[in-house]
Protein backbone atom coordinates (compact mmCIF):
# COMPACT_ATOMS: atom_id res chain seq x y z
CA UNK A 1 0.00 0.00 0.00
CA UNK A 2 1.10 3.53 -0.58
CA UNK A 3 2.26 5.55 1.97
CA UNK A 4 1.89 8.19 -0.29
CA UNK A 5 -0.98 8.66 -2.93
CA UNK A 6 -1.61 11.91 -4.87
CA UNK A 7 -3.52 11.97 -7.97
CA UNK A 8 -4.28 14.48 -10.45
CA UNK A 9 -3.34 17.43 -8.39
CA UNK A 10 -3.70 20.92 -9.71
CA UNK A 11 -2.54 24.25 -8.49
CA UNK A 12 -2.35 27.20 -10.29
CA UNK A 13 -0.80 30.75 -9.46
CA UNK A 14 -1.51 33.58 -11.44
CA UNK A 15 -2.49 31.14 -14.30
CA UNK A 16 0.35 29.45 -14.27
CA UNK A 17 -0.20 25.32 -13.47
CA UNK A 18 2.29 24.81 -10.89
CA UNK A 19 0.50 21.46 -10.69
CA UNK A 20 -1.55 20.25 -13.92
CA UNK A 21 -2.27 16.87 -12.77
CA UNK A 22 0.59 15.47 -10.60
CA UNK A 23 0.44 12.27 -9.75
CA UNK A 24 2.96 10.06 -7.49
CA UNK A 25 2.90 7.05 -4.91
CA UNK A 26 5.63 6.35 -2.66
CA UNK A 27 5.53 2.95 -1.16
CA UNK A 28 6.60 1.61 3.00
CA UNK A 29 10.50 2.49 2.59
CA UNK A 30 10.70 3.93 -0.53
CA UNK A 31 12.83 6.82 -1.69
CA UNK A 32 11.27 8.88 -4.57
CA UNK A 33 13.79 10.90 -5.78
CA UNK A 34 11.78 14.43 -7.21
CA UNK A 35 13.68 15.90 -9.97
CA UNK A 36 13.02 18.20 -12.42
CA UNK A 37 13.77 21.92 -13.79
CA UNK A 38 12.86 25.23 -11.48
CA UNK A 39 9.36 25.76 -11.76
CA UNK A 40 8.44 21.69 -12.47
CA UNK A 41 6.32 21.54 -9.60
CA UNK A 42 8.22 19.74 -6.99
CA UNK A 43 8.16 22.49 -4.29
CA UNK A 44 4.54 23.01 -4.81
CA UNK A 45 4.21 19.12 -4.60
CA UNK A 46 5.75 19.45 -1.30
CA UNK A 47 4.00 22.35 0.05
CA UNK A 48 0.88 20.69 -0.75
CA UNK A 49 1.50 17.24 0.95
CA UNK A 50 2.79 19.45 3.67
CA UNK A 51 -0.66 21.42 3.88
CA UNK A 52 0.79 24.65 2.85
CA UNK A 53 -0.45 25.59 -0.05
CA UNK A 54 -4.55 23.45 -1.35
CA UNK A 55 -4.48 22.37 -4.65
CA UNK A 56 -7.64 23.53 -6.78
CA UNK A 57 -8.20 19.54 -7.61
CA UNK A 58 -7.04 16.05 -6.95
CA UNK A 59 -6.77 13.63 -4.39
CA UNK A 60 -4.47 13.05 -2.09
CA UNK A 61 -3.87 10.75 0.52
CA UNK A 62 -1.22 10.16 3.57
CA UNK A 63 -1.29 6.37 5.14
CA UNK A 64 -4.78 6.49 3.78
CA UNK A 65 -5.65 9.28 5.36
CA UNK A 66 -7.42 12.15 3.14
CA UNK A 67 -4.93 14.93 3.24
CA UNK A 68 -7.23 17.72 1.77
CA UNK A 69 -10.12 16.74 4.39
CA UNK A 70 -8.10 16.32 7.19
CA UNK A 71 -4.94 18.41 6.61
CA UNK A 72 -4.05 18.01 10.25
CA UNK A 73 -4.38 14.40 10.98
CA UNK A 74 -2.51 13.93 7.56
CA UNK A 75 0.91 16.42 9.04
CA UNK A 76 0.54 14.14 11.97
CA UNK A 77 2.14 11.41 9.92
CA UNK A 78 4.73 13.50 7.56
CA UNK A 79 8.04 15.27 8.72
CA UNK A 80 9.04 18.53 6.92
CA UNK A 81 12.23 19.93 5.80
CA UNK A 82 11.69 22.82 3.89
CA UNK A 83 13.99 23.53 0.67
CA UNK A 84 15.25 27.02 2.03
CA UNK A 85 16.72 26.94 5.91
CA UNK A 86 13.53 27.92 8.00
CA UNK A 87 15.14 28.64 11.74
CA UNK A 88 15.11 31.07 14.70
CA UNK A 89 18.81 32.45 15.11
CA UNK A 90 18.32 33.52 18.20
CA UNK A 91 17.34 29.92 19.89
CA UNK A 92 19.98 26.98 20.36
CA UNK A 93 19.89 23.91 18.57
CA UNK A 94 18.41 22.20 21.27
CA UNK A 95 15.40 24.41 21.81
CA UNK A 96 14.55 23.99 17.88
CA UNK A 97 14.74 20.20 18.20
CA UNK A 98 12.58 20.09 21.53
CA UNK A 99 9.92 22.21 20.07
CA UNK A 100 9.71 20.32 16.80
CA UNK A 101 9.80 17.26 18.80
CA UNK A 102 7.01 18.55 21.02
CA UNK A 103 4.91 19.64 18.50
CA UNK A 104 5.09 16.04 16.60
CA UNK A 105 3.64 14.92 19.90
CA UNK A 106 7.07 13.86 21.75
CA UNK A 107 6.80 14.34 25.17
CA UNK A 108 8.73 13.75 28.76
CA UNK A 109 11.90 11.12 28.72
CA UNK A 110 10.68 10.20 25.17
CA UNK A 111 11.24 13.95 24.12
CA UNK A 112 14.81 14.76 25.84
CA UNK A 113 15.59 10.90 24.10
CA UNK A 114 14.90 11.85 20.71
CA UNK A 115 16.91 14.95 21.01
CA UNK A 116 19.79 13.35 22.20
CA UNK A 117 19.76 10.98 19.77
CA UNK A 118 18.84 12.97 16.62
CA UNK A 119 21.73 15.59 17.57
CA UNK A 120 23.85 12.45 18.03
CA UNK A 121 22.99 11.31 14.45
CA UNK A 122 23.34 14.61 12.65
CA UNK A 123 26.58 15.56 14.65
CA UNK A 124 25.25 18.20 16.38
CA UNK A 125 25.73 17.24 19.81
CA UNK A 126 28.58 19.44 20.70
CA UNK A 127 26.95 22.96 19.61
CA UNK A 128 23.42 21.86 20.79
CA UNK A 129 23.64 24.67 23.20
CA UNK A 130 24.60 27.42 20.52
CA UNK A 131 21.81 29.67 18.98
CA UNK A 132 21.53 28.84 15.39
CA UNK A 133 22.39 32.11 13.81
CA UNK A 134 25.81 31.36 15.14
CA UNK A 135 26.32 28.21 13.30
CA UNK A 136 27.65 27.43 10.23
CA UNK A 137 26.19 27.18 6.79
CA UNK A 138 26.38 22.53 7.31
CA UNK A 139 25.51 23.19 10.88
CA UNK A 140 22.40 24.85 10.11
CA UNK A 141 21.72 22.88 7.39
CA UNK A 142 22.20 19.86 10.04
CA UNK A 143 19.83 21.45 12.23
CA UNK A 144 16.79 21.76 10.07
CA UNK A 145 16.68 18.21 8.75
CA UNK A 146 16.92 16.70 12.36
CA UNK A 147 13.93 19.02 13.05
CA UNK A 148 12.47 17.06 10.78
CA UNK A 149 14.08 13.98 11.35
CA UNK A 150 13.53 13.89 15.01
CA UNK A 151 9.87 11.80 15.18
CA UNK A 152 10.04 8.97 13.17
CA UNK A 153 7.05 9.56 11.09
CA UNK A 154 6.05 7.10 7.61
CA UNK A 155 6.03 9.95 5.17
CA UNK A 156 9.43 12.31 5.13
CA UNK A 157 9.13 15.09 2.81
CA UNK A 158 12.84 16.76 1.90
CA UNK A 159 12.99 19.55 0.01
CA UNK A 160 16.71 19.82 -1.85
CA UNK A 161 17.73 19.26 1.87
CA UNK A 162 21.58 19.11 0.55
CA UNK A 163 21.76 22.04 -1.27
CA UNK A 164 24.74 24.25 -0.19
CA UNK A 165 25.73 21.98 1.74
CA UNK A 166 29.44 20.49 2.21
CA UNK A 167 30.40 16.59 1.20
CA UNK A 168 30.34 15.87 4.97
CA UNK A 169 27.28 17.18 5.66
CA UNK A 170 25.35 15.70 2.47
CA UNK A 171 26.99 12.27 3.65
CA UNK A 172 25.57 12.37 6.59
CA UNK A 173 22.34 13.60 5.50
CA UNK A 174 21.93 10.91 2.73
CA UNK A 175 23.37 8.30 5.61
CA UNK A 176 19.92 9.53 7.87
CA UNK A 177 17.74 9.50 4.79
CA UNK A 178 18.89 5.89 3.46
CA UNK A 179 18.36 4.82 7.84
CA UNK A 180 14.93 6.28 7.78
CA UNK A 181 13.93 4.09 4.66
CA UNK A 182 15.37 1.02 5.79
CA UNK A 183 12.92 1.68 9.26
CA UNK A 184 10.65 1.43 7.00
CA UNK A 185 9.34 5.51 6.05
CA UNK A 186 8.22 6.31 2.55
CA UNK A 187 10.83 9.58 1.24
CA UNK A 188 10.44 12.42 -1.25
CA UNK A 189 13.51 13.44 -1.81
CA UNK A 190 13.57 16.54 -4.52
CA UNK A 191 16.76 17.64 -5.71
CA UNK A 192 18.74 18.65 -8.29
CA UNK A 193 22.12 16.14 -7.97
CA UNK A 194 21.51 12.92 -9.29
CA UNK A 195 24.10 11.13 -8.35
CA UNK A 196 22.51 11.60 -4.76
CA UNK A 197 19.62 9.60 -5.97
CA UNK A 198 22.01 6.59 -7.41
CA UNK A 199 23.24 6.75 -3.99
CA UNK A 200 20.66 6.30 -2.00
CA UNK A 201 18.99 3.94 -4.42
CA UNK A 202 16.15 5.73 -5.15
CA UNK A 203 13.49 5.87 -7.71
CA UNK A 204 13.64 8.98 -9.82
CA UNK A 205 10.47 10.75 -10.73
CA UNK A 206 11.12 13.61 -13.46
CA UNK A 207 8.49 16.51 -13.14
CA UNK A 208 7.83 18.48 -15.68
CA UNK A 209 5.85 21.55 -16.35
CA UNK A 210 3.79 20.15 -13.10
CA UNK A 211 3.24 16.57 -13.53
CA UNK A 212 5.22 13.58 -13.62
CA UNK A 213 6.50 12.48 -17.11
CA UNK A 214 8.79 9.54 -16.47
CA UNK A 215 9.61 7.41 -13.15
CA UNK A 216 11.91 4.61 -12.65
CA UNK A 217 15.43 3.82 -11.14
CA UNK A 218 18.13 5.77 -12.74
CA UNK A 219 19.24 2.46 -14.26
CA UNK A 220 16.09 1.94 -16.07
CA UNK A 221 15.37 5.84 -17.16
CA UNK A 222 18.78 6.22 -18.86
CA UNK A 223 21.14 8.75 -17.35
CA UNK A 224 21.18 10.14 -20.67
CA UNK A 225 17.49 10.44 -20.98
CA UNK A 226 17.08 12.05 -17.42
CA UNK A 227 19.19 14.77 -18.19
CA UNK A 228 17.99 15.39 -21.39
CA UNK A 229 14.65 15.88 -19.78
CA UNK A 230 16.08 18.26 -16.81
CA UNK A 231 18.09 20.45 -19.45
CA UNK A 232 15.24 20.61 -21.61
CA UNK A 233 16.88 18.83 -24.85
CA UNK A 234 15.03 17.31 -27.35
CA UNK A 235 13.53 14.53 -26.00
CA UNK A 236 9.67 14.85 -25.47
CA UNK A 237 7.59 13.60 -22.77
CA UNK A 238 6.16 11.06 -25.77
CA UNK A 239 9.68 9.68 -25.86
CA UNK A 240 9.24 7.75 -22.27
CA UNK A 241 7.66 5.18 -21.46
CA UNK A 242 5.41 3.85 -18.57
CA UNK A 243 4.72 7.87 -17.38
CA UNK A 244 3.32 8.13 -13.71
CA UNK A 245 -0.71 7.18 -14.23
CA UNK A 246 -0.40 5.13 -11.21
CA UNK A 247 0.73 2.25 -13.50
CA UNK A 248 4.06 1.68 -11.87
CA UNK A 249 7.99 2.16 -13.36
CA UNK A 250 8.76 3.47 -16.38
CA UNK A 251 10.56 0.70 -18.82
CA UNK A 252 13.61 1.35 -19.54
CA UNK B 1 2.17 12.25 39.71
CA UNK B 2 1.35 14.79 37.34
CA UNK B 3 -1.56 14.27 34.86
CA UNK B 4 -0.79 14.20 30.83
CA UNK B 5 -1.73 17.38 29.22
CA UNK B 6 -3.97 17.26 26.65
CA UNK B 7 -2.07 17.50 23.13
CA UNK B 8 -3.70 21.06 22.75
CA UNK B 9 -2.50 22.39 25.86
CA UNK B 10 1.10 20.51 25.91
CA UNK B 11 1.53 22.09 22.26
CA UNK B 12 0.70 25.65 23.09
CA UNK B 13 2.93 25.08 26.36
CA UNK B 14 5.84 24.33 24.19
CA UNK B 15 5.29 27.33 21.51
CA UNK B 16 4.87 30.01 24.10
CA UNK B 17 8.04 28.78 25.79
CA UNK B 18 9.62 29.21 22.30
CA UNK B 19 8.27 32.39 21.62
CA UNK B 20 8.88 34.17 25.29
CA UNK B 21 12.53 32.86 24.79
CA UNK B 22 12.76 34.85 21.71
CA UNK B 23 11.44 37.69 23.19
CA UNK B 24 13.66 37.07 26.36
CA UNK B 25 16.90 36.66 23.80
CA UNK B 26 16.19 39.86 22.05
CA UNK B 27 15.36 42.13 25.33
CA UNK B 28 16.00 45.28 23.44
CA UNK B 29 13.14 46.73 22.19
CA UNK B 30 11.19 45.48 24.85
CA UNK B 31 13.10 47.41 27.52
CA UNK B 32 13.18 50.92 25.16
CA UNK B 33 9.02 50.54 25.63
CA UNK B 34 9.28 49.83 29.52
CA UNK B 35 11.67 52.84 29.60
CA UNK B 36 11.28 55.63 27.48
CA UNK B 37 7.14 56.40 28.63
CA UNK B 38 8.90 57.01 32.33
CA UNK B 39 10.81 59.52 31.78
CA UNK B 40 8.90 61.40 29.63
CA UNK B 41 5.97 61.07 32.11
CA UNK B 42 8.76 62.46 34.26
CA UNK B 43 9.55 65.38 32.43
CA UNK B 44 6.29 66.37 30.88
CA UNK B 45 4.29 65.92 34.60
CA UNK B 46 5.05 69.52 35.58
CA UNK B 47 3.92 71.23 31.93
CA UNK B 48 0.45 69.35 31.92
CA UNK B 49 0.05 70.07 35.44
CA UNK B 50 0.41 73.35 34.97
CA UNK B 51 -1.32 73.80 31.52
CA UNK B 52 -4.13 71.70 33.36
CA UNK B 53 -4.27 73.16 36.83
CA UNK B 54 -7.88 74.49 36.27
CA UNK B 55 -9.66 71.60 35.41
CA UNK B 56 -8.35 70.16 39.05
CA UNK B 57 -5.52 68.83 41.13
CA UNK B 58 -5.40 65.52 39.08
CA UNK B 59 -6.02 66.46 35.38
CA UNK B 60 -2.61 66.90 34.54
CA UNK B 61 -1.51 64.06 36.04
CA UNK B 62 -4.41 62.30 34.61
CA UNK B 63 -3.44 63.40 31.46
CA UNK B 64 -0.05 62.91 31.28
CA UNK B 65 0.08 59.18 32.63
CA UNK B 66 -2.81 58.19 30.36
CA UNK B 67 -1.33 60.28 27.03
CA UNK B 68 2.01 58.34 27.59
CA UNK B 69 0.42 54.96 28.30
CA UNK B 70 -1.63 55.08 24.95
CA UNK B 71 1.28 56.73 22.81
CA UNK B 72 3.67 54.22 24.49
CA UNK B 73 1.74 51.35 23.96
CA UNK B 74 0.98 52.22 20.35
CA UNK B 75 4.37 52.50 20.01
CA UNK B 76 5.30 49.09 21.77
CA UNK B 77 3.25 47.05 18.79
CA UNK B 78 6.09 47.33 16.87
CA UNK B 79 7.21 44.20 19.25
CA UNK B 80 4.17 43.10 18.60
CA UNK B 81 3.86 42.88 14.45
CA UNK B 82 7.73 41.94 13.87
CA UNK B 83 7.36 39.36 16.04
CA UNK B 84 4.70 37.70 13.54
CA UNK B 85 6.68 39.63 10.62
CA UNK B 86 10.31 38.04 11.29
CA UNK B 87 8.28 34.02 11.62
CA UNK B 88 7.39 35.14 7.65
CA UNK B 89 10.38 36.74 6.37
CA UNK B 90 12.72 33.84 8.22
CA UNK B 91 10.06 31.42 6.91
CA UNK B 92 9.48 29.75 10.30
CA UNK B 93 5.49 30.09 10.19
CA UNK B 94 5.34 27.58 7.22
CA UNK B 95 7.41 25.27 8.99
CA UNK B 96 5.12 25.54 12.26
CA UNK B 97 1.82 25.11 9.82
CA UNK B 98 3.30 21.85 8.60
CA UNK B 99 3.13 20.43 11.99
CA UNK B 100 0.56 19.25 13.81
CA UNK B 101 -0.59 22.42 16.11
CA UNK B 102 -3.44 24.98 14.95
CA UNK B 103 -3.16 27.87 13.28
CA UNK B 104 -5.37 29.40 16.37
CA UNK B 105 -2.48 27.58 18.68
CA UNK B 106 0.05 29.40 16.75
CA UNK B 107 -1.83 32.48 16.53
CA UNK B 108 -2.47 32.17 20.14
CA UNK B 109 0.99 31.40 21.28
CA UNK B 110 2.42 34.26 19.91
CA UNK B 111 -0.65 36.34 21.08
CA UNK B 112 0.56 35.67 24.87
CA UNK B 113 4.03 36.77 25.73
CA UNK B 114 3.40 40.12 23.47
CA UNK B 115 -0.14 40.45 25.42
CA UNK B 116 1.64 39.98 28.80
CA UNK B 117 3.90 42.93 27.75
CA UNK B 118 1.19 44.82 26.68
CA UNK B 119 -0.32 44.73 30.62
CA UNK B 120 3.16 44.71 32.40
CA UNK B 121 3.73 48.16 30.46
CA UNK B 122 0.05 49.52 31.26
CA UNK B 123 0.45 48.37 35.20
CA UNK B 124 3.86 49.72 34.54
CA UNK B 125 2.67 53.36 33.79
CA UNK B 126 -0.29 53.89 36.21
CA UNK B 127 2.06 51.91 38.88
CA UNK B 128 5.06 54.87 38.15
CA UNK B 129 1.63 57.50 37.89
CA UNK B 130 0.39 56.67 41.09
CA UNK B 131 3.77 56.22 43.40
CA UNK B 132 5.31 59.17 41.88
CA UNK B 133 2.74 61.50 41.20
CA UNK B 134 -0.30 60.76 43.55
CA UNK B 135 -2.46 59.62 40.62
CA UNK B 136 -5.95 58.37 42.05
CA UNK B 137 -7.38 55.46 41.14
CA UNK B 138 -10.99 55.31 41.84
CA UNK B 139 -11.87 52.04 40.31
CA UNK B 140 -9.04 49.34 39.81
CA UNK B 141 -11.45 47.21 38.58
CA UNK B 142 -12.66 49.28 36.04
CA UNK B 143 -9.39 50.59 35.30
CA UNK B 144 -8.16 46.65 35.02
CA UNK B 145 -11.17 46.15 32.42
CA UNK B 146 -10.03 48.79 30.38
CA UNK B 147 -6.20 48.05 30.46
CA UNK B 148 -6.86 44.50 29.33
CA UNK B 149 -9.35 45.31 26.08
CA UNK B 150 -6.81 48.09 25.05
CA UNK B 151 -4.23 45.30 25.30
CA UNK B 152 -5.98 43.09 23.18
CA UNK B 153 -7.11 45.83 20.65
CA UNK B 154 -3.21 46.58 20.49
CA UNK B 155 -3.42 43.41 20.43
CA UNK B 156 -4.78 42.12 17.36
CA UNK B 157 -3.70 45.44 15.33
CA UNK B 158 -0.59 44.58 16.09
CA UNK B 159 -0.58 40.68 14.69
CA UNK B 160 -3.06 42.25 11.46
CA UNK B 161 -0.16 44.44 10.22
CA UNK B 162 2.46 42.24 10.83
CA UNK B 163 0.54 39.76 9.22
CA UNK B 164 -0.71 41.95 6.20
CA UNK B 165 2.33 43.79 5.39
CA UNK B 166 5.41 42.56 3.13
CA UNK B 167 7.87 44.34 4.95
CA UNK B 168 9.90 45.25 8.27
CA UNK B 169 10.02 48.28 6.30
CA UNK B 170 6.49 49.08 5.57
CA UNK B 171 5.62 47.59 9.37
CA UNK B 172 8.19 50.50 10.66
CA UNK B 173 6.40 53.11 8.68
CA UNK B 174 3.28 51.91 9.87
CA UNK B 175 4.14 52.00 13.50
CA UNK B 176 5.64 55.07 13.59
CA UNK B 177 3.56 57.05 11.41
CA UNK B 178 0.21 55.60 12.70
CA UNK B 179 1.40 55.59 16.48
CA UNK B 180 2.42 59.04 16.14
CA UNK B 181 -1.05 59.73 14.14
CA UNK B 182 -3.33 58.12 16.46
CA UNK B 183 -1.82 58.94 19.68
CA UNK B 184 -2.33 62.50 18.64
CA UNK B 185 -5.90 62.13 17.54
CA UNK B 186 -6.41 60.45 20.08
CA UNK B 187 -5.60 63.21 22.52
CA UNK B 188 -2.69 61.21 24.26
CA UNK B 189 -0.24 64.42 23.35
CA UNK B 190 -2.34 67.18 23.69
CA UNK B 191 -6.05 67.55 24.98
CA UNK B 192 -8.56 66.30 23.10
CA UNK B 193 -10.48 69.72 24.11
CA UNK B 194 -7.01 71.37 22.65
CA UNK B 195 -7.28 70.12 19.40
CA UNK B 196 -8.61 71.72 16.50
CA UNK B 197 -11.99 71.13 14.95
CA UNK B 198 -11.11 68.62 12.22
CA UNK B 199 -9.40 66.67 14.11
CA UNK B 200 -11.88 66.49 16.94
CA UNK B 201 -13.78 65.42 13.93
CA UNK B 202 -12.12 62.46 12.73
CA UNK B 203 -10.73 61.29 16.35
CA UNK B 204 -12.88 58.39 16.70
CA UNK B 205 -11.39 56.94 13.69
CA UNK B 206 -8.02 56.54 16.46
CA UNK B 207 -8.04 53.36 18.59
CA UNK B 208 -6.35 55.62 20.70
CA UNK B 209 -9.04 58.10 21.10
CA UNK B 210 -11.44 55.09 22.89
CA UNK B 211 -8.40 53.73 25.18
CA UNK B 212 -8.04 57.18 26.06
CA UNK B 213 -11.60 57.63 27.27
CA UNK B 214 -11.90 53.77 28.73
CA UNK B 215 -8.43 54.71 30.45
CA UNK B 216 -9.62 58.07 32.03
CA UNK B 217 -13.12 57.18 32.71
CA UNK B 218 -11.74 54.47 34.57
CA UNK B 219 -9.51 56.01 36.59
CA UNK B 220 -12.51 58.31 37.91
CA UNK B 221 -14.68 55.51 38.51
CA UNK B 222 -17.40 56.37 35.44
CA UNK B 223 -18.79 52.90 35.01
CA UNK B 224 -20.98 53.39 32.03
CA UNK B 225 -18.04 55.65 29.55
CA UNK B 226 -15.93 53.22 30.56
CA UNK B 227 -18.39 50.20 29.76
CA UNK B 228 -18.94 52.31 26.22
CA UNK B 229 -14.92 52.63 25.69
CA UNK B 230 -14.14 49.04 26.28
CA UNK B 231 -16.56 47.55 23.83
CA UNK B 232 -15.30 49.61 21.71
CA UNK B 233 -11.87 48.22 21.75
CA UNK B 234 -13.31 44.59 22.43
CA UNK B 235 -14.89 44.93 18.98
CA UNK B 236 -11.52 46.24 17.50
CA UNK B 237 -9.67 43.82 19.03
CA UNK B 238 -12.12 41.04 17.30
CA UNK B 239 -12.29 42.05 14.05
CA UNK B 240 -8.34 42.86 13.57
CA UNK B 241 -7.63 39.15 15.20
CA UNK B 242 -9.98 37.71 13.15
CA UNK B 243 -8.30 39.66 10.38
CA UNK B 244 -4.94 38.39 11.34
CA UNK B 245 -5.98 34.90 11.96
CA UNK B 246 -7.34 34.51 8.52
CA UNK B 247 -4.64 35.86 6.84
CA UNK B 248 -1.89 34.07 8.71
CA UNK B 249 -3.60 30.80 8.40
CA UNK B 250 -3.82 31.00 4.39
CA UNK B 251 0.09 32.38 4.29
CA UNK B 252 1.32 31.80 1.14
CA UNK B 253 4.89 30.78 1.62
CA UNK B 254 6.83 32.15 -1.46
CA UNK B 255 4.78 34.91 -1.83
CA UNK B 256 3.11 38.17 -0.54
CA UNK B 257 7.13 39.25 1.26
CA UNK B 258 9.12 41.66 0.09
Amino acid sequence: MNVLEASGLVKTYRRQHALDGFTLGVTAGEIVGLVGRNGAGKTTFVEVVAGLVRPEAGQLRVCGVDALRQPRAARALSGVCPQETALYPAATVAEHLRLFGALAGLRGPGLRRAVDEIAERMDLADVAGKPTGLLSGGQRKRTQAATALIAERPLLLLDEPTVGADPATRAQLLAVVADRAAAGAAIVYTTHYLPELAELKATVAVAQAGRIVARGTLGELGLTRVNALLTGDALSTGDLTGTEDGDGAAAA
Amino acid sequence: MALPLPDTTFRLTALVRHNTTLMRREPGPVISRLVQPLVLITLMHPLYAAALAGEGAQAGTVQVVTGMLVMFSLLALSVVGTGIMTERSWRTWDRLRATPARAPELLAAKAVPAFALLTVLQAEVIGFGVVAFGLRVRDPFLLALAVTCWALALLGIGMALGAMLRSQGELNVAYDIGGILFSALGGALIPRAELPGWARAIAPVSPGYWAMGALRSALNGQVTATLRDTCTLAGVALAVGALAAWRMSRSSPRSRLL
